[in-house]
C-alpha cells in the first residue's frame, strides 16, 4: 500500500536527549516566537482536547506478555491514575489532530471556533505511548481524532500511527482507537486487527438531535462502521475457533458514548436506545457523557447548576442493571414516567413499585431474584449461592459476605424471619431509604411520599445556632 | 496444646501443615505461629523450613481446592497478620475434611476460619491490585527502571511476575522500603529477590537519567490538562486513589 511507504526505512525517534531536553519542553504558558511547537505544547493542546471523550477503559483483553514485545493486558483493566474531577486515567487520551472541517456545536475543537490547533506525528505518539507506559504511567493509547481533510485520510493516519506502534516500536499493550464515520471499509477492517477496542460514538440519542446540534454527521454514517466492526468480530471468533494462531480483531469489543442533556431526550428514550445497541450492536459499553457547555451557541442549552451529573449517574446505574441484573429498560421506565427518581437509585426505585415480589428468602431464593433485591450485586449475589450449599444462612453472614442490610433489610428474610419488624409499605420503605438529608431538603418544597404533618417542615431539623442559645438564654429572643 | 513455630513463608508453614498431620495432632488443639507470641499451656515444636515437605503439601492443595483456591491461600500468608498460619492450616484441615469441589473452598463462608483466611485473602489481594495500579517507575542512568514503595502485605513476588511478564526485555528494580527486599530483573532473564544493601545503594548513587524529569513533566501536564474543570471532584479523587499512594506517585508529589 503506497501510503504506507512512510513506516518503512529508518524512523526517527523524536527521543527527548540529552542536549534537546530543556529546549524543546515549554513551560505552560511561556511564549512562542514561530520556532516549532514543543511535544509539551502538543500534548496540552491536544489532551485539553480529547478529555470529554469518556470511555478511558483497559479491559476485555487478556494477553500475556509473549517475552519479546513491551506490554501485556489484563481482562479486568488496570486505571493508573485518577485526575481531579475523580475520572481515571488508564490510557494515554489523546487526539491525533484538534484540526477538524466539521462543525459540530457542541464540540471544543469545531471549525469555526477559535481555538490553539495542533497535529501530532505519528512517531510522537508512538514514543509518548512507549516511554509513559515502561514507567507504568499508563495501560495503553486512546487515539481519536479531528477529521482532517477527509474521514479517509483521518483513518489512513490512526492506522499508519498504529501500525507503527505495534510492529516497529513493538508495543503489546492496550490499544483504544476510534472508527471515523465515512472510512473506507477497508482501513476500519485493518485498523481492528491492530486494535484492542474500537469505538464509534454515537454522539447524541437520536437523528433528530444529531441533525441539529452536528450538521455533518449523520445517523446511518455512525451505525455503519458500527454495524461493519460487530460483523467483524463475530467473523473473527469463528476464525479464532478453527484457527488458534489467527490475528484477533477488536478482541476487547466495541463501545461508544453519547452526550446527556444537549438535547431534549428524557431518560427512557436514552436507555431504550442503549439497550438496541447493546441487543442489536453487541457492545461492549455505552458510555454517557454529561453535556458541558464549552460553546457559546443558541441551539446549545444553558446548564446554570453545571453539567447534568446526577442524570448521567443514573445512567450508568440503570445501564449495569441492563447489563448485569437481568433488567429490560421497560421495567425501568416507561412513557409515563420516562425521568429517572432523583432520590432513589433505580433499582430501588423499581423494587418500590414491586412490592409484591418481596420479601426474598435468601436460603432459597434463585440468583436472578436475589439480584432484584436493592443491596445485593453480582459479587453478593453470587457468593450467597455459593455459601448457602454449605450451611443455612443467617442476618449476620450476610452481613460478612457483602449485603448492604441498610438498604437489604426491607427486602429479605433469613430463615422466615426479617432483620426487625418492618412494614412492607411504599411510604415506609421510601422515607428509610432515602437517608436524613435528603428527606429533609425533599419534604421542605412540598413534594413528599406522604401527607404531611406539622412536623415534617424541613426547618425543625435545623440544628440550634450556639448564637440564638446565647441570645434566648440572656432573654433577647 | 501443641503449638508449631515455623518460618514466616509459604514454605515455612507448608511444612508446619506436613508435621501436624505426620504426627496425627489434634487438629482442633494444634496452633501453627509464624511469630514469637507464647500461649498459656502451649508445648512449643519448632519447624525447620523443608522444600520437600512443603512441596508435597503445596501438591495436594492446588489438587484437592484448585488453582484460584491455592491461589488465595498463598496470598493469605503474606499479609502481616500474626494468626494468618493458624486461619489457612484449620481451612486446609477444614477444605481436606469437607471435600469441596475444586475452586468451591472458600464459597464456605460460614466457617469462621475458613472466612478469615477469605478476608486476609482479598486484603492481600487488594494492595496488590492497587500496587499494580500506582506504581511508579523512574529510570536511572544506564536506563534501568527502579519504583519503590511501602507495602503493607509482602506482595512483592506477585508484582515481580506482573511486571516481568509486562516489561521482559528491560532492566527493572522494585524496593520495598519497609521489608528493606530488592526484587530485581535483568532484561530477558529471571527475576530474583534480594535484601543485599550494597546493591540498593549502587542501584540509585547515579542518580536519574537525563530524560526522566522531561518525561514526569510531561505526565504531570497530562494529568493536569485531562480533568474536566465543570466536574472537578477532589473527594472522589482521594477516594478512588489513597493518600498512601499519592505519596508515591509522581502526579500527585510533583503538584504538592
Amino acid at each position: 500500500m503506497d501510503t504506507l511507504s512512510t513506516t518503512e526505512g529508518k524512523v526517527n525517534i523524536p527521543v527527548l536527549s540529552q542536549e534537546t531536553d530543556n529546549t524543546r519542553i515549554l513551560a505552560p504558558g511561556a511564549v512562542r516566537d514561530g520556532s516549532p511547537m514543543s511535544l509539551m505544547e502538543k500534548l496540552g493542546i491536544l489532551t485539553d482536547s480529547a478529555k470529554y471523550d469518556v470511555a478511558c477503559t483497559s479491559s476485555g483483553v487478556d494477553r500475556k506478555g509473549n517475552g519479546r514485545d513491551l506490554g501485556n493486558c489484563v481482562k479486568a483493566g488496570i486505571c493508573h491514575s485518577f485526575s481531579s474531577d475523580g475520572r481515571c486515567i488508564s490510557l494515554l487520551k489523546i487526539l491525533m489532530t484538534n484540526e477538524c472541517i466539521y462543525d459540530c456545536k457542541y464540540c471544543i475543537n469545531r471549525k469555526s471556533n477559535d481555538v490553539p490547533r495542533a497535529t501530532f506525528t505519528p512517531e510522537e505518539i508512538c514514543t509518548l505511548t512507549i516511554e509513559f507506559y515502561r514507567r507504568n504511567y499508563i495501560e495503553g493509547l486512546f487515539l481519536s481524532s479531528g477529521i482532517v481533510e477527509s474521514p479517509a485520510r483521518t483513518m489512513e493516519l490512526i492506522y499508519r500511527t498504529l501500525y507503527l506502534l505495534r510492529n516497529r516500536y513493538r508495543f503489546n499493550g492496550y490499544v483504544h482507537v476510534k472508527a471515523i464515520p465515512g472510512a473506507p471499509p477497508e482501513l476500519i477492517q485493518m485498523t481492528g486487527f491492530l486494535a484492542d477496542r474500537m469505538s464509534v460514538n454515537l454522539e447524541l440519542p437520536t437523528a433528530e438531535g444529531l441533525r441539529e446540534l452536528a450538521p455533518n454527521k449523520h445517523r446511518r454514517n455512525i451505525l455503519t462502521p458500527m454495524r461493519q466492526i460487530q460483523n467483524g468480530i463475530q467473523v473473527n471468533r469463528h476464525d479464532l475457533a478453527v484457527y488458534r494462531q489467527a490475528p484477533s480483531f477488536v478482541a476487547g469489543g466495541q463501545s461508544t458514548q453519547m452526550i446527556i442533556g444537549a438535547t431534549g431526550e428524557s431518560d427512557y428514550q436514552i436507555l431504550n436506545v442503549a439497550e438496541s445497541l447493546y441487543q442489536r450492536f453487541e457492545l461492549k459499553r455505552v458510555f454517557y457523557s454529561a453535556f458541558v457547555r464549552v460553546n457559546e451557541d443558541k441551539s446549545l442549552p444553558a446548564l446554570p447548576g453545571g453539567p447534568p451529573l446526577q442524570r448521567e449517574h443514573r445512567l450508568y446505574q440503570a445501564d449495569w442493571l441492563l447489563r448485569f441484573y437481568g433488567f429490560q429498560a421497560e421495567e425501568l421506565l416507561d412513557e409515563s414516567r420516562p425521568f429517572f427518581n432523583v432520590m432513589l437509585d433505580p433499582k430501588e426505585d423499581w423494587a418500590v413499585r414491586h412490592l409484591e415480589q418481596f420479601p426474598v428468602e435468601v436460603n432459597r431464593a434463585p440468583y436472578e431474584r436475589l439480584l432484584r433485591v436493592p443491596g445485593i450485586g453480582v459479587k453478593s449475589a453470587k457468593r450467597i449461592v455459593a455459601a448457602r450449599r454449605s450451611a443455612r444462612l443467617r442476618f449476620e453472614d450476610l452481613r460478612r459476605i457483602g449485603v448492604v442490610l441498610k438498604r437489604a433489610l426491607y427486602f429479605i428474610t433469613c430463615g422466615g424471619r426479617m432483620m426487625y419488624p418492618t412494614k412492607l409499605e411504599e411510604n415506609y420503605i421510601v422515607r428509610n431509604l432515602t437517608n436524613e438529608k435528603d428527606r429533609v431538603q425533599f419534604g421542605s418544597d412540598g413534594m413528599t411520599y406522604q401527607q404531611m404533618s406539622l412536623f415534617d417542615d424541613g426547618r425543625y431539623s435545623l440544628p440550634t445556632e450556639p448564637d440564638t442559645v446565647y441570645r434566648a438564654v440572656s432573654g433577647q429572643l | 496444646m501443641r503449638v508449631y513455630q515455623c518460618e514466616d513463608s509459604l514454605e515455612g508453614v507448608s511444612t508446619a501443615i506436613y508435621r501436624a498431620y505426620e504426627e496425627h495432632a489434634e487438629h482442633r488443639e494444634t496452633w501453627i505461629r509464624v511469630d514469637r507470641e507464647l500461649m498459656l499451656f502451649g508445648e512449643y515444636i519448632p519447624v525447620e523450613t523443608d522444600l520437600e515437605r512443603a512441596e508435597k503439601v503445596l501438591r495436594t492443595l492446588r489438587r484437592r481446592f484448585g488453582q484460584e483456591d491455592y491461589q488465595s491461600l498463598c496470598m493469605a500468608l503474606v499479609t502481616p497478620h500474626p494468626e494468618k498460619a493458624q486461619a489457612v492450616y484449620q481451612t486446609v484441615v477444614y477444605g481436606l475434611q469437607a471435600r469441596p469441589l475444586p475452586g468451591h473452598l472458600l464459597d464456605h463462608q460460614t466457617d469462621s476460619r475458613v472466612l478469615q483466611t477469605y478476608q486476609l485473602s482479598k486484603k492481600a489481594g487488594r494492595e496488590y491490585s492497587q500496587l499494580r495500579q500506582f506504581m511508579r517507575f523512574r529510570e536511572l542512568q544506564r536506563g534501568i527502571l527502579y519504583a519503590e514503595n511501602q507495602f503493607t502485605n509482602h506482595v512483592l513476588p506477585y508484582l515481580m511476575v506482573h511486571f516481568a511478564d509486562r516489561f521482559p526485555q528491560e532492566d527493572f528494580a522494585i524496593r520495598d522500603i519497609g521489608r528493606g527486599v530488592l526484587g530485581m530483573h535483568p532484561a530477558g532473564g529471571e527475576w530474583y529477590l534480594t535484601d543485599s544493601l550494597e546493591l540498593q545503594a549502587a542501584l540509585t548513587k547515579a542518580g536519574y537519567s537525563a530524560r526522566e524529569m522531561a518525561y514526569e513533566e510531561l505526565f504531570c501536564w497530562f494529568c493536569h490538562k485531562i480533568a474536566i474543570r465543570e466536574r472537578r471532584n477532589i473527594g472522589l479523587q482521594n477516594q478512588m486513589m489513597p493518600k498512601r499512594f499519592q505519596k508515591y506517585t509522581i502526579e500527585f508529589s510533583k503538584s504538592s
